[in-house]
């Protein structure tokens, strides 16, 4: 019989070895990556598996930065992403309370019409409304692609803040509407300020997916100089690719690095958000 | 409030306590970017539209040559390995990461925290940024960061992108690496939900560990195991992003799911009829799926 001692130090050591595979296969892409994006053309080809280039550079950053336009693509992102997740909270919110605190014929029904939604690939969305904004003159508009962005964040936002607006008694509110709110001000005043962590992490979470979204822009923009930096990249790797991956490397990087940061910075309210949208609903 | 305003709002169906107005954005946004585009698809795929001419006539024959087209069921064929497998490997990847990572908090092990943002940091990433990744750590050649490990390890290098075999492997190897993020944070709400009682009870009826792990983890487990199958399914049969730099759907068409079809049909031979007929197919699997999601939520009492 082994000891309870022993016991634990295998059960330590095995947590650890889960966490070495996991750090060599979720680390080690983006480790290489990082790699290639500080080397010199001269170093791309090397078949060794040294990490530190023996003469580092950051030129591939500033090539992609400016030369191939990447700072405009990145900026373009941040348009997109913040007008997607700001207009989703706003179409979002004042649906979640009326799920939470209303009580109306259908509204089991809209709900789960609304998780319906979150199912539908942005592509089938995007394919009639490519002809539409045709007609309309609506191609290559960040007003037209910023709502189809919208559309696409707000069953999830909805989902979301619905289970923040349950997590709060509603006898505030009521208690707000007795000393003479109506209940539009005991949303404004009472119930959104007390959900401000869960308005936080459903805006960074529908920011970050705006950041990383490519169907919509890819079928509704065509204009290079509107494109958000997934289509960008996308863009520079068919045209450049095999002789300057060290410069496509450093593209990646900058791509990825803003929703990493923010991620990583808010990730404690994040997570709590995700799993109290898939599990709690 | 004036008062002329607040006798107006007094009324049935637009009263402050009423849902019409808190859900009339949500209402115009789903309308105008749902309900409309769901009923222009369909309405599309029982014509012969093209992306090339403005007319168009009603006909059922772009529905029957889809259909039995035998591309379809290649692209299916290819679909279904990539949805089962991405749904095996990030279930079991899943778990285990979670398990550890749950055991580490619990034993308060330094890393844990760096451990779960890391696995997370893949799922943050934009969808075509990972495709990047791979395709730099999936190079064919000597120098690629996968074929040096392998020679590193005394093994020959692989061909990962360009033979049909090894490219399926390799999106579904990028997807697993994008997706298992997201079934370890279920996991682990999971496994935290579970009462230590329980495993307390369980060695004092002296079962070992691999024991309470099978008869008590994975059955406390099993609701948010499927509501994790039918999230992998969903999440995976919408990859587009991450595929077009990784194969661009090649070799071939050995890596071109469903939904890379869809847009191929239209968008590169221009029709917009038989697009609009495998996008009906795509809306009929996420119907499916939306009421499995909506079963389980309600078995577990949720909804």
């Amino acid at each position: 019989m082994k000891s309870r001692k022993t016991q634990r130090l295998m059960g330590d050591a095995l947590t650890y070895l889960v966490f070495l595979f996991a750090l060599i296969f979720f680390g080690g892409p983006l480790l290489w990556l990082l790699s290639l994006s500080i080397r010199g053309p001269q170093e791309i080809f090397i078949t060794s598996l040294r990490l530190i280039p023996e003469d580092p550079t950051f030129e591939n950053y500033t090539e992609v930065l400016y030369t191939a336009q990447f700072s405009v693509f990145l900026l373009n992102s941040l348009k997109l992403a913040l007008a997607g997740s700001i207009g989703a909270m706003l179409v979002s919110a004042p649906a979640a309370y009326a799920f939470s605190r209303l009580t109306f014929r259908g509204s089991g029904g809209l709900l789960v019409g609304v998780l319906a939604l979150q199912m539908v690939s942005p592509l089938v969305v995007v394919i009639p409304l490519y002809r539409y904004f045709d007609r309309l003159n609506l191609l290559d508009s960040y007003f037209s692609t910023s709502m189809v962005y919208i559309a696409i964040l707000v069953p999830l936002a909805t989902w979301m803040l619905k289970g923040f607006f349950d997590g709060i008694p509603p006898a505030l509110d009521d208690a707000a509407m007795v000393d003479g709110c109506t209940r539009f001000g005991a949303f404004r005043r009472v119930t959104l300020p007390l959900i401000l962590p869960g308005l936080t992490s459903v805006f960074v979470l529908t920011a970050i997916l705006a950041w990383g979204e490519f169907v919509v822009p890819y079928v509704l923009l065509s204009d290079p100089s509107m494109f958000p930096i997934s289509i960008g990249i996308l863009n520079f790797q068919g045209n450049y690719a095999a002789n300057s991956t060290n410069v496509l490397a450093a593209g990646g990087v900058l791509a990825m690095l803003p929703a990493i940061a923010t991620f990583v910075i808010l990730q404690r309210f994040i997570v709590r958000a995700l799993t109290s949208g898939a599990i709690k609903g | 409030m004036t008062p002329a305003k607040k006798a107006f709002t007094r009324r049935g169906l637009v009263g402050e306590n009423r849902p019409t107005l808190w859900l009339a954005p949500l209402l115009a946004v789903v309308t105008l970017f749902y309900l409309y585009p769901a009923f222009e698809v369909l309405r599309y795929s029982l014509t012969n539209a093209s992306l090339l001419k403005p007319d168009y006539e009603y006909t059922l024959s772009t529905f029957t040559q889809t259909l039995s087209d035998p591309v379809l069921y290649g692209v299916l064929k290819t679909t279904a390995i990539f949805v089962v497998a991405s749904i095996v490997l990030q279930l079991i990847l899943g778990l285990v990461i979670a398990v550890a990572v749950n055991r580490a908090s619990k034993r308060r092990l330094p890393g844990r925290v760096f451990m779960r943002s890391l696995v997370l940091s893949a799922w943050v990433m934009p969808g075509v940024v990972i495709g990047i990744v791979w395709a730099i750590v999936l190079n064919d050649a000597d120098y690629g960061l996968a074929n040096l490990l392998l020679g590193a390890i005394g093994l020959g290098s692989v061909p990962w992108l360009s033979t049909p075999s090894t490219a399926l492997a390799s999106v579904i190897l990028a997807n697993v690496w994008r997706g298992t993020a997201f079934s370890m944070i279920l996991q682990y709400a999971g496994l935290q939900s579970i009462p230590d009682e329980l495993y307390e009870a369980a060695e004092v009826d002296g079962a070992g560990k691999l024991q309470s792990f099978f008869y008590i983890t994975i059955p406390q487990l099993r609701p948010i195991l499927m509501i994790n199958i039918i999230l992998i399914t969903i999440s995976t049969l919408n990859t587009f992003d991450m595929i077009l730099p990784l194969t661009g759907g090649g070799p071939g068409q050995a890596t071109e799911v469903l939904v890379l079809r869809t847009y191929n049909v239209i968008f590169q031979n221009f029709s917009l009829s038989g697009g609009a007929v495998l996008a009906v197919i795509m809306l009929l699997i996420s119907l499916a799926l939306t009421l499995a999601y909506r079963r389980l939520l309600r078995s577990e009492g949720t909804l």
